[in-house]
């Protein structure tokens, strides 16, 4: 049980890699991105219409969202506090008076014809965010650097985390927005969710030869819905780039935006660039500018949790191997259980082997996350202190499983209990709880529910 | 048509443009745009109508030339001021931040709203093809 090692993400197959271990001997990729991180307010950037995810179209509407005439925009204060929370985690200087610029552009789903958003003076720039690689890729340590994060897009609030172009290799750029994620949730300012597009990241790719000053030409990326969707097509853009480039083909590689085609698993051209978009920003007449204090922003800072990277280094000091680390700071909620755990004087190790391996496979199962067993902190340190003082055994900790144990119980709670069985029978199903309740009171608490309920469902419906 | 360009003249997109906003992406912290001082563009009146999403005809495209020279000029008139010793100025002055809480409210005449929308669909609004105009 405890030697058991996790493995998060799987690596890459060993013939690609080469094929892009020789790529990269003669070309450098350089690669740049933005991420679109929609934040979990309650409400519109600039009205107070609720927003919620999945909604039926158009019924959260109001006359500022539907861009009628006179209505004016009125910023939501919780923007300025999620921006400012990423921008402190990002370690940029933060603009003390920054402001709203309108860009121009028609989309459908822009009643006004522009979009309020920060040209000029985002409100945080210069930033950067530390990222630890997966053991399975080689794992290291990289630092890259965050050009801007501003306030974007009207409507449901957006905010946009430029980076400079630092990254060299897809697994780089997937760590960068898995870091990314992993701040945004610990910040909780937004639910990073990228299936449902709260995270989204457009990734800018140019390769040069070694020892070019000047950047190749750029391509864009869109469509990326997951990290490993992200690098795949990272290095798949990469290796055709290069290809063209050793053909004396550079040519061929045009400013464009390409999508990633899971299926086909490369990328195609969506669109030709059409030469420099034509946004005429100018100052947004309808707002205020965006003033920050010293004393706002260092509430703000105490108020931060600790962040990945400190979690991170904080396990490394306890002691823990890289893949540990990772694994328990993955997840701001994990990685609070292990924290309780630990506070309880519980062994390092054990607490971490307990909560990778028999916890972990257990919500798997279950489809469950940490916050949602009955399990606390203080009953696992209690566990691991009782298996370690010899009281028992590492197997009694566990789980009952074994549907003919289960069976046992099961049978004699009916046994013991045939008023109760009546009732059911007689259409009281209700106390199918009733049941449950008292079977896993006899297994003290340790009988595997989903089996439970199974078992117990057959036995109480079959005829007597 | 005379009144939809009429509109035009009051539109919210500038009729002209500063050198600046060529390179949307590069921001100079401590510039803002109306400390600029170059010199501003002729109008390209087609050019503009595209933008506006404006069908114009060539017969009216020459009328509103001079009609719209005349506003940037005016414009380029307040470009001569010296302004070198003059903070910036965006906007009126307002009292404060003017922020609002994340507390949700539902506007209740939104049945008003979707009944002036005038294509509405099955929950959708239905609007005019904007989009790969290019």
């Amino acid at each position: 049980m405890q030697e058991k090692q996790q493995t998060q993400l799987k690596a890459s197959p060993k013939s690609e890699s080469a094929k892009f271990e020789e790529v990269l001997k003669n070309y450098e990729a350089v690669i740049g991105i933005e991420t679109h991180v929609q934040l979990a307010t309650l409400t519109k950037a600039f009205c107070s219409c609720p927003y919620n995810y999945g909604a039926q179209p158009n019924t959260s509407i109001c006359p500022v969202c539907m861009g009628l005439p006179g209505a004016l925009p009125v910023l939501n204060s919780k923007v300025i506090e999620c921006a400012v929370k990423v921008g402190l985690a990002l370690n940029c200087k933060l603009s003390l008076s920054s402001k709203f610029d309108r860009k121009q552009y028609f989309y459908p789903d822009l009643p006004k014809g522009y979009q309020i958003s920060q040209f000029d003076i985002p409100i945080a720039a210069g930033g950067y965010i530390d990222v630890d690689l997966p053991v399975e890729f080689g794992g290291g340590h990289r630092k890259f650097g965050v050009t801007r994060v501003d306030l974007n897009r009207a409507g449901v609030p957006l905010l946009e985390i430029v980076s400079e172009p630092d990254m060299r290799t897809g697994i780089e750029a997937a760590e960068y927005a898995a870091e990314l994620q992993r701040l945004v949730r610990y910040l909780g300012v937004s639910n990073g969710n990228m299936q449902e597009g709260s995270l989204r990241c457009d990734v800018n790719i140019s390769v040069r030869p070694h020892g070019q000053p000047e950047f190749g030409t750029k391509v864009e990326i869109k469509n990326l819905n997951s990290f490993s969707s992200m690098s795949r097509a990272i290095d798949y853009e990469i290796l055709r780039q290069a290809q063209l480039h050793s053909e004396g083909e550079a040519h061929q590689i045009v400013q464009e935006t390409r999508l990633w085609e899971e299926g086909a698993q490369k990328t195609v051209t969506m669109r030709k660039k059409e030469g420099l978009a034509d946004y005429r920003y100018f100052p947004e007449p309808d707002l205020p500018g965006v003033n920050l204090s010293e004393d706002y922003i260092s509430t703000i800072h105490d108020s931060l949790p600790e962040l990945p990277e400190t979690k991170r280094r904080r396990y490394e000091n306890l002691g823990l191997n890289m893949q540990d680390v990772l694994f328990l700071a993955n997840d701001i909620n994990v990685a609070a259980f292990f924290d309780a755990t630990i506070a309880t004087g519980a062994d390092v190790k054990l607490a971490a082997n307990w909560i990778m391996g028999d916890i972990a496979a257990y919500l798997k199962n279950e489809k469950l996350s940490i916050n949602d067993i009955k399990l606390t902190p203080e009953e696992l340190g209690e566990l691991i202190a009782s298996i370690k003082g010899g009281t028992i055994s590492g197997k009694i900790g566990k789980e009952i499983a074994d549907p003919s144990e289960i069976e046992k119980i099961v049978d004699r709670v009916i046994a013991n209990n045939p008023k109760q069985l009546e009732q059911y029978r007689g259409g009281k199903t209700r106390l199918q709880g009733y049941f449950a309740g008292q079977v896993m009171k006899e297994s003290k608490g340790k009988a595997n529910p989903a089996l439970l309920n199974k078992i117990l469902l057959e036995k109480l419906n079959s005829k007597p | 048509m005379g009144s939809r360009a009429a509109l035009f003249l009051r539109a919210n997109p500038p009729l002209f443009s500063f050198r600046h906003s060529a390179n949307p992406k590069s921001f100079l912290l401590n510039k803002r745009f109306y400390t600029a001082k170059s010199s501003l563009e002729a109008p390209d009146v087609a050019r503009l109508a595209q933008t506006a999403r404006i069908s114009l005809t060539p017969k009216q495209v020459e009328e509103f030339a001079p009609k719209i020279r005349q506003v940037v000029d005016w414009f380029g008139q307040l470009q001569a001021v010296d302004l070198q010793s003059i903070e910036p100025a965006i906007r009126a002055d307002t009292e404060g931040d003017n922020l609002r809480d994340d507390v949700p409210g539902v506007f209740d005449n939104r049945d008003a709203i979707i009944a002036a929308v005038p294509n509405y669909e099955d929950t959708y609004i239905k609007v005019p093809k904007v989009l790969n105009k290019e």
